[in-house]
């Protein structure tokens, strides 16, 4: 899909809003495989976009270039006004914009929790410790675990681990936060608890870029669904319109599959 | 800064408390299993197949004429055990002045005081040993000691001139058996004593109380040290000398040691004491670091000043070691205060990198022999210049900032210090080092351990760079320092070392080879922190990076700390080898411990060519510490949870 196309699928209300993340014409190659075709997106302030996808579509690919984790070789990446290029200056400063959320948690095992949320406001923001830990304990606290903020990342049930790594990215009071399939290493029935985190920060109008398999939490919370499959964009929509009248043929496929 | 370490050195230690508790949570879990009555025991473990029953009866058998006939031979009338007894001082401390004799006491002091207080004050407190462990012992040490009694042959008779009778074919006329058993009598004791104090344990508490009742280790071990620092007071231990061939037949071991050891004893336990005590307030921390700085400031402060014992030139002092000081701490403090300021930009990398510039040029100049400075001057110069460098990690409010200057100056005049003091003569009347045999061991395997180990991680993260010049530079380094056999690098070191130095610029013997084991044992340690590395998850630094840490900070608090846990291990060990491997001292000239035994003591006239005891005894006290890290090494990695996820 085009530039235009993805941006066309944009309802007036947002359309209003900033470009907060713009992607145009992103290429990516692992050696000779194609991981990202031309891939162009804009995501709008306070947006939630979900991304959808079968495996190696490159879903995770595209969210982990748009924090350098990884590097796109051609087109253009652009977030909040800031080209990421080679510059660890512009690296740095996107980074500290767009928080991430891992399939994998990545907690730090070596440090309690409240450690683990404090570190980066502390040595990256170089806030005061007090302050620091003030804030770590606040965002325990809206993530529903404050009782353990002394226990050390082993001790915890999976989603447990999961909201600390949320409040640990959201304690660099980020713009962007993008979400790596994050429930798809947890057990049943801690994928609603961290599903309900998610949903709470999007009403409070965090800008969000949510790989996932979950498809309630498309329908109830996405602003826009986009399909991925074989690095190229496929289809793009409004949730209604994406899972009641799809038009691709594609994208039909991929949802018969799972719904 | 001091108390973000705090922090996370209080992070990582709880780690290890919390480890406690799910042990304790896992034990009160699982199923009591009552243990197994002797018979079945027996039955169970060593004779449970025909296999398992002929192994048991061959290694039982080989086990006990092996322990016969060493105790043969320890106890044969040939031993002259006197040898070690008397050459106790020089084994340990070598030609280290009588009259002096009093700093080594203080140095063991210092040393005792700081391990009391380590164990005290550590968190790593296990279990304890069962009741049931300590009565096995007691039974067993009071079997082996009664089966040596019976096993051992009977003395040989001598004549009354103190002759050994031989008989027709020149061997020793021997008693009879019976007369051997009733000469034995403290052996009998000691046996019996054993025995019964272990069957008494055994009959009078149930299986279940012995099982569960604990003894701290720790307290365990003291109360067996003070039993056995107490035999110096009522048994002979024998003759003592001074300096090998010297012996004062009338003086004992008993007169000279008894007091200091009790004393020691006194420090050690004293010391424990208060450890417990302060770890049960709240300022157990703060404490801890305190203890953990000075560990690191005793082997400087031991050895260069108190053993040393230097000569201070206060002139000198005055006029240039004392300014000098003041100018780095001051001055360097000033710089440093305006490189941490939060916002300052590209004037702070500017300046640490002219100034590591001109620190570097300060060193090649010197090789050239243009430009004279002291070489005080020029490693502190060059230290500002690294910190100069690192200085924009630590910028801040005003409160860190200042404590970031406050502890600059305080390295700086520790440094000035005991440079100050290396370079003063020592006043200690000996031959030639003021360090010889066990004294010396210790010295350079301390001092190895302390500069070898950041070397090592230095070189290990730049093995893993990716930055080129790094990765290529280390990689060099480590492949040519294993690619070259040990003993070769000792000779370059000392000998061949002063050579290539540029004039003005000399290290002495023990220290050049002290420089060389460390850069040894830094190549070897390299690649253990280098496996560590590996054993970090990908994800660990993808997740830094997203948060936004630089490199340095993601190295320094998550990636070192993880890896180093995983290297424990084989660091141990390589900790364990360097202590050994100080055995290698010998060939360049210098008088080890190992030296001590295996050409000293038999070239002393009065013990010509006793060997093998003396090579016994040293071995006997390398098991120990070999031992005793290794012991400690297991604890810490139980409590790291190292090998379990």
């Amino acid at each position: 899909m085009s530039f235009s196309d993805a941006t066309a699928a944009v309802s007036d209300e947002l359309a209003a809003r900033d470009d907060i993340i713009i992607c145009d014409s992103v290429d990516k190659w692992y050696g000779d495989f194609q991981a990202l075709k031309g891939v162009s997106a804009t995501i709008k302030e306070r947006e939630v976009v979900v991304v959808l996808g079968p495996s190696g579509s490159g879903k995770s690919t595209w969210i982990r270039c748009i924090n350098r984790l990884e590097q796109h070789q051609s087109g253009r990446i652009i977030v909040d006004g800031v080209e990421l290029t080679n510059d660890t200056r512009n690296i740095e400063k996107i980074r500290s914009e767009v928080g991430m959320v891992f399939q994998q948690f990545n907690l730090f095992p070596h440090l309690s929790v409240i450690d683990n949320i404090s570190l980066a406001p502390l040595w990256v923001r170089k806030r005061p410790r007090a302050e620091a830990e003030r804030l770590a304990s606040d965002l325990l606290e809206r993530v529903g675990i404050p009782e353990q903020a002394e226990k050390f990342p082993g001790q915890l049930s999976g989603g447990q681990q999961q909201r600390v790594a949320i409040a640990r990215a959201l304690a660099m009071e980020p713009r962007i936060m993008l979400f790596d399939e994050p429930t798809s290493a947890l057990d049943p029935e801690m994928i609603k608890e961290v599903l309900d985190v998610m949903k709470e920060l999007a009403v409070g109008g965090m800008t969000m870029m949510v790989v996932t398999h979950e498809m309630g939490f498309a329908r109830e919370v996405a602003d826009r669904v986009i399909f991925m499959e074989s690095g190229e964009i496929v289809e793009a929509g409004t949730p209604e319109h994406f899972f009641t009248d799809p038009q691709e043929d594609r994208t039909k496929l991929f949802l018969s599959q799972i719904l | 800064m001091s108390s973000e370490l705090e922090h996370l050195a209080r992070g990582t230690a709880e780690l290890i408390a919390n480890a406690d508790e799910r042990e304790a949570e896992d034990a009160a879990s699982r199923p009591d299993e009552p243990s197994l009555p002797p018979l079945q025991w027996l039955k169970v473990n060593l004779f449970s197949s025909v296999l398992n029953t002929a192994l048991t009866i061959v290694f039982g058998l080989a086990g006990v004429l092996a322990y016969q006939r060493l105790l043969n031979w320890a106890f044969s009338h040939e031993r002259n055990w006197d040898a070690v007894r008397v050459n106790m001082r020089a084994l340990f401390t070598f030609t280290y002045p009588s009259s002096q004799y009093g700093r080594i006491w203080v140095t063991l002091g210092i040393v005792l005081t700081l391990a009391g207080l380590s164990l005290g004050l550590s968190r790593m407190v296990g279990q304890g040993l069962s009741l049931k462990r300590i009565s096995i012992w007691c039974m067993a040490w009071g079997g082996a000691v009664i089966a040596g009694i019976v096993l051992v042959q009977p003395h040989a008779k001598r004549s009354a001139d103190g002759e050994i009778l031989l008989d027709a074919d020149f061997e020793p006329v021997r008693e009879s058996f019976g007369t051997a058993m009733a000469d034995r009598g403290w052996w009998w004791l000691i046996g019996v004593l054993l025995l019964a104090t272990g069957l008494a344990i055994w009959v009078i508490l149930g299986d279940l109380k012995r099982r569960k009742t604990f003894v701290g280790a720790i307290p365990f071990t003291l109360g067996v040290l003070a039993f056995a620092v107490s035999t110096l007071w009522w048994f002979h231990w024998g003759n003592y000398g001074q300096q090998g061939d010297i012996i004062e037949p009338g003086r004992t071991v008993k007169d000279s040691a008894k007091l200091p050891w009790t004393a020691m004893w006194f420090v050690l336990t004293g010391a424990y004491l208060v450890g417990r005590r302060i770890s049960a307030t709240d300022r157990a921390a703060s404490v801890r670091v305190v203890v953990n700085l000075s560990w690191l400031l005793a082997p400087f402060i031991t050895f260069w000043v108190i053993l040393r014992d230097p000569q201070i030139d206060y002139a000198h002092v005055m006029s240039t070691d004392l300014p000098m000081a003041l100018g780095f701490m001051i001055g360097g403090g000033a710089l440093l205060f305006f490189l941490t300021k939060p916002d300052l930009g590209e004037i702070g990398r500017i300046l640490g990198v002219g100034l590591f510039g001109i620190a570097i040029f300060n060193w090649v100049a010197a090789f050239f022999g243009i430009y004279p400075m002291l070489q005080k001057a020029r490693i502190s110069f060059l230290l500002l210049a690294l910190v100069a460098l690192a200085a924009h990690n630590f910028a801040g409010e005003r409160a860190q900032r200042l404590r970031f200057v406050y502890a600059w100056a305080a390295v700086m005049a520790i440094l000035h210090y005991l440079v100050t003091m290396i370079n003063a003569p020592s006043t200690v009347d000996a031959p030639d080092e003021f360090v010889g045999g066990f004294l010396v061991t210790v010295y350079i395997a301390v001092f190895t351990m302390i500069f070898s180990f950041p070397l090592g991680v230095l070189l290990a993260l730049g093995r893993t760079s990716t930055l080129p010049i790094f990765r290529v530079l280390s990689t060099i380094y480590i492949e040519t320092v294993r690619g070259v056999p040990f003993i070769t690098i000792l000779f370059f070191f000392s000998t061949f070392l002063n050579i290539f130095l540029p004039d003005g610029m000399e290290i002495e013997q023990l220290a050049a080879a002290g420089l060389g084991f460390a850069l040894f044992s830094a190549a070897y340690l390299a690649e253990n922190i280098r496996g560590g590395l590996q054993a970090v998850r990908r994800g660990q630094y993808e997740a830094s990076d997203a948060l936004g840490l630089s490199t340095v900070q993601r190295t320094g608090f998550i990636v070192l700390p993880q890896a180093l846990r995983v290297s424990i291990p084989p660091l141990v060990g390589a900790t364990i080898s360097t202590f050994k491997e100080t055995s290698l001292l010998a060939i360049i000239g210098i008088i080890d411990f190992l030296r001590v035994a295996n050409s000293v003591i038999p070239g002393q006239t009065v013990f010509l060519g006793v060997r093998m005891e003396g090579l016994l005894f040293v071995c006997m006290i390398y098991w120990i510490g070999a031992y005793s890290m290794s012991k400690f090494s297991q604890r810490l990695e139980r409590h790291l949870g190292v090998g379990e996820n």
